[in-house]
């Protein structure tokens, strides 16, 4: 085969799923994302549903909370695995599972909108994208991932129900969408409008323009259908967590994060949240706006893309808020940019052909380095940027303070740890009042000052001081005894509310305080906690659905696809004539 | 359709970033970070313009920037701007992050300004405020601000003999981690008690001795009760006291009680608390040229100088006063933070506010000053 018939052909999915496999399973298998944000986070609740699978109430943070408080798909495929690869690793599987559909899912979306050579170099390019770097290896966000992977393999399905009214791909679409759910509530939720919303408008166009068989009406009467399907299933498989979330709406003062600030106003987040997950993607601009609004067919897709992005740029617009408001400052925006890159990957894919069918060789070369200066850059910035997690502690000595001598009889914080508080609450057997889950937390010394986890205290000035000193003020009423330092900057306030220092772990890097008069701990009453059908709904149902998406997958295959769409990509100048049946 | 759509969403992707420049105001970011520079800065062609852009330089640490904006005739350099603003000597200050301001402007003319600031700092200890007044020139078609020379501690080479008393402690077993349990605890007795209604809530506070020959650990609880003998709330002392009390020494102590109203209360449980601790009487601070004064602002303040008597650097000093009426009556306790560190053998002034309502009825006053040392806690 000559090297300008290779370029001409869709590259084999087995293929793009192996470079994935290539690219991120050496990372993952270094464990490279155990320093990220959350990762630690997504451990600990894995850990609870290793050891608890059918009781969600964890005592071991904020003196007690509800884990359906977030949706445990991933966290329970964790804990399965964990029985035979331990936890760190079973994270990295899941997270290996998530990066390996996602160009699958890629792949599968794009053939909506373009042929399948460029939905191949779509698939091929999301391998390479920032944002998935960025999301993967230095915030965490498992679930996030996770979670779109599987809705962009869900919405194919959508667009042949309604397009070809075929029952298996109701009953798939369906399924897949609620282990997305299962895996994170967010995504859906937004999917609907930026993901999904898209799509439904191109199936309206298709079967107006009679390039499907659906009608109109049809087209949305099955929409509607699987919205109502989609939504009852969601209700039912987070009925918990709904439960949770209307009992104790989130009520919190903000909480500041940078993913919301004006990136004008500070180039360092300009550089976090813009420059490094778009990368080479920002030289594409351009094309994608152009491109997407050539074609009638690409301009659902387009404006997705752009209020995808609008989004992802936090407070450098006040569209967000307005059309957001509360919600604007309980989410964090760097999944929109994610989002918004996984949407432009269509188009790209058409560029990424003219491209190669123009220059051949040298645009290989090109794309390829764009590709790969992309991901590199992300990774790069993982140690760059000021951002980045505290360097790994090591905690054992924490623990096993914390497991002898009957010292979880009360309760402790760390302050300075970072993520690391997790990995010491995977494996303490005391409970903390700390936590490094915002939505969960129910005590007013945590809800009432706008910061999040005490151990961050100093990261939110003032309100995370006047939160932490509220916490040791009622020290005595939580038996909040044990307090570990890996920040000197704590030391003074703990000296002069009456800790002693007791314990110097590692050289100095981390030390033990102590307050001789708090009490052992007793339980914290909470209406918060689950009765016992609420942990079996949650216990059964989201990892049900996932293994229910599984075998259908299997027994209900996928019929060889016919290019309906489109034989070659839209081109910007006979934008209408190509689609023409 | 295809040069109107992407021509629409870049024109409203720009008018939507210019919007947000001036709507919304900034998003509270993270403090403690480098957090990079402004894309755009509003031009400092007013004085307050010009302080706002050099105290949101100070805020980002980008020294470089915020000296540009400082006039040329100041007495001041890099090095001792950045100490200025940073802190030294592990003081309260090299731990504080500035976490806004607001200016008022006292005075300007056409060339010279005199802005007032007041600087909300973040601290380990809890937010605090400084009032500063600055002076802004005109240079050409922007202001600049005009810094005093920053007189930098100089402490000469000598040597301080120590003839201190300190009490160690041989812990009984392996099970005693800090305090002793197999000896009985020192004896402290709070010698006064006193529960007044506040603007923020119920306060109870007093004056808590040891009595004992060796050092304590001591803190006060209270416990609010109504009528029907039922708890109302119980609160501790918190750093409202001071904690290791040598033989004899006295504290004050305050207990707060935020949004609770005295006239619900019945009676007030008090519970204190003693353990033996070791302690050093060294540092020793001494409290010099204290007195009662209105500041500019009409509030009643108690003023005085810190000085460090011992051969080692304070890093941050606490200072807490009980006021008395003339029945020698606790009426009020008040604390401070310093943000300047102690150096050996010097002095630093040291202020305490006094309640408007209190302030009439002052008839005396006590001082004692609690410290934190770095690597000594």
């Amino acid at each position: 085969m000559s090297t300008v018939r290779s370029y001409s052909n869709p590259i084999p999915i087995l293929a793009i799923v192996l470079v994935a496999l290539a690219v991120h399973g050496p990372l993952l298998l270094m464990q490279l994302p155990s320093g990220s944000f959350d990762a630690n986070f997504h451990m600990f609740f894995a850990s609870h549903y290793a050891h608890h699978w059918f009781n969600p109430w964890n005592e071991k943070w904020f003196g007690g909370f509800s884990q359906t408080t977030y949706p445990p798909l991933t966290h329970q495929w964790i804990a399965l695995l964990s029985n035979v690869a331990g936890l760190k690793m079973a994270y990295m599987l899941v997270q290996l599972i998530a990066v390996l559909l996602l160009p699958v899912g890629v792949f599968r979306f794009a053939r909506i909108w373009v042929d399948d050579r460029a939905a191949s170099y779509a698939a091929l390019g999301s391998i390479f994208l920032g944002s998935l770097a960025f999301l993967v290896y230095q915030a965490g966000q498992l679930a996030t991932v996770s979670s779109v992977a599987l809705y962009l393999n869900a919405l194919p399905y959508f667009y042949e129900w309604m397009t070809e009214a075929r029952g298996k791909s109701l009953i798939k679409g369906i399924a897949i969408s609620l282990a997305a759910a299962a895996a994170h509530h967010v995504t859906l939720i937004f999917g609907v409008v930026l993901f999904a919303g898209p799509v439904l408008w191109v199936a309206l166009l298709d079967a107006r323009d009679e390039r499907v068989s659906g009608s109109v009406s049809g087209v949305l009467s099955r929409a509607v259908v699987f919205a109502v399907a989609v939504g009852a299933g969601v209700g039912l498989v987070l009925l918990p967590y709904w439960l949770a979330i209307i009992q104790h709406p989130i009520h919190q003062i903000p909480i500041p994060h940078d993913s919301r600030a004006n990136f004008l106003l500070n180039s360092t987040t300009a550089v976090n949240y813009f420059v490094i997950p778009y990368g080479a993607l920002i030289l594409a601009l351009p094309f994608i706006l152009f491109r997407g609004a050539a074609s009638s067919r690409l301009r659902p897709l387009l404006i997705g893309f752009w209020l995808t992005l609008i989004f992802g740029l936090g407070g450098t617009t006040p569209l967000p808020r307005w059309l957001l408001g509360r919600a604007f400052e309980i989410l964090t925006f760097e999944r929109f940019t994610f989002w918004a890159t996984l949407l432009a990957m269509p188009i790209l894919g058409t560029l990424a052909i003219e491209l190669l069918d123009r220059f051949q060789s040298k645009a290989a070369v090109a794309l390829s380095l764009a590709a790969v200066s992309t991901v590199g850059a992300a990774l790069w910035w993982l140690n760059a940027n000021p951002f980045r997690p505290t360097a790994t502690t090591n905690v054992q000595p924490v623990i096993a303070f914390l497991n002898r001598d009957g010292h979880d009889a009360y309760r402790y914080i760390t302050l300075g740890f970072g993520s690391e508080l997790s990995k010491v609450s995977i494996y303490t057997s005391a409970g903390s009042v700390d936590g490094d889950y915002n939505s969960a937390r129910l005590l007013p010394e945590m809800t009432h000052y706008g910061s999040a986890q005490l151990t961050n205290a100093k990261f939110y000035g003032s309100a995370g001081m006047a939160s932490l000193r509220a916490m040791l003020e009622h020290a005595n009423r939580y038996g909040l005894k044990y307090i570990f330092v890996h920040d000197t900057y704590y030391e003074p306030l703990l000296t002069f509310v009456g800790y002693r220092k007791i314990e110097t772990f590692g050289s100095g890097e981390i030390t033990a305080w102590s307050k001789d008069d708090v009490p052992p701990a007793h339980k914290i009453e909470s209406d918060a906690i689950p009765p016992p059908w609420q942990g079996l709904l949650w216990g059964i149902l989201p990892i049900g659905v996932s293994f229910l998406a599984i075998f259908l997958e299997l027994l209900l295959p996928e019929r060889r696809r016919v290019p309906a769409a489109a034989g070659v990509p839209v081109r910007a100048e006979n934008p209408e004539r190509h689609f023409v049946a | 359709m295809k040069f109107i759509l992407p021509i629409s969403l870049v024109v409203a992707t720009a008018a939507l970033m210019v919007l947000g420049l001036f709507i919304g105001g900034q998003a509270r970011g993270t403090v403690g970070i480098a957090a990079g520079s402004a894309v755009y800065t509003p031009k400092a062609d007013n004085a307050e313009q010009a302080l706002k852009n050099l105290l949101a330089d100070v805020q980002r640490r980008n020294w470089d920037r915020a000296l540009a904006a400082v006039s040329k005739s100041s007495a001041t350099d890099k090095e001792s701007f950045i100490q200025e603003w940073t802190g030294s000597n592990g003081s309260l200050r090299s731990f504080s992050a500035l976490e806004g301001f607001e200016s008022r402007p006292l005075h300007i003319t056409p060339d010279e300004a005199q802005i007032r600031v007041r600087l909300h700092w973040a601290t380990p200890v809890g937010p605090l405020e400084d009032v500063r007044d600055f002076r802004l020139i005109r240079e050409g078609d922007v202001w600049k601000t005009v810094l005093p020379k920053i007189q930098v501690p100089n402490v000469p080479a000598q040597v301080i003999p120590v003839t201190y008393l300190r009490w160690d402690l041989v812990s009984g077993g392996a099970a005693d981690e800090w305090g002793s349990r197999n000896v009985d605890a020192p004896h402290v007795r709070i010698i006064s008690m006193n529960a007044v209604d506040s603007a923020e809530g119920a306060v109870v506070m007093g004056e808590i001795v040891n009595e004992d020959t060796v050092p304590a650990f001591v803190n006060v609880n209270a416990t609010l009760v109504d009528s029907a003998g039922s708890a109302i709330d119980d609160e501790t002392s918190f750093d409202k006291i001071n904690h290791v009390l040598l033989p004899k020494q006295v504290s004050p102590y305050r207990i707060d009680f935020p949004n609770i109203s005295l006239k619900n209360v019945k009676s007030v449980r008090m519970d204190e608390k003693a353990t033996l601790v070791p302690a050093s009487a060294d540092p020793v601070i001494g409290v010099m040229n204290q007195k009662i004064e209105s500041d500019v602002q009409g509030k009643s303040v108690l003023h005085g100088d810190l000085f460090n008597q011992s051969g080692q650097t304070v890093n941050i000093s606490h200072v807490i006063v009980s006021f008395y009426d003339n029945n020698a009556k606790v009426i009020w306790v008040a604390d401070g933070y310093e943000d300047h560190a102690l150096l050996p053998q010097s002095s630093e002034p040291f202020a305490v506010e006094i309640p408007k309502s209190v302030a009439p009825k002052v008839q005396n006053f006590h001082v004692v000053v609690d410290q934190y040392s770095l690597g000594r806690s």
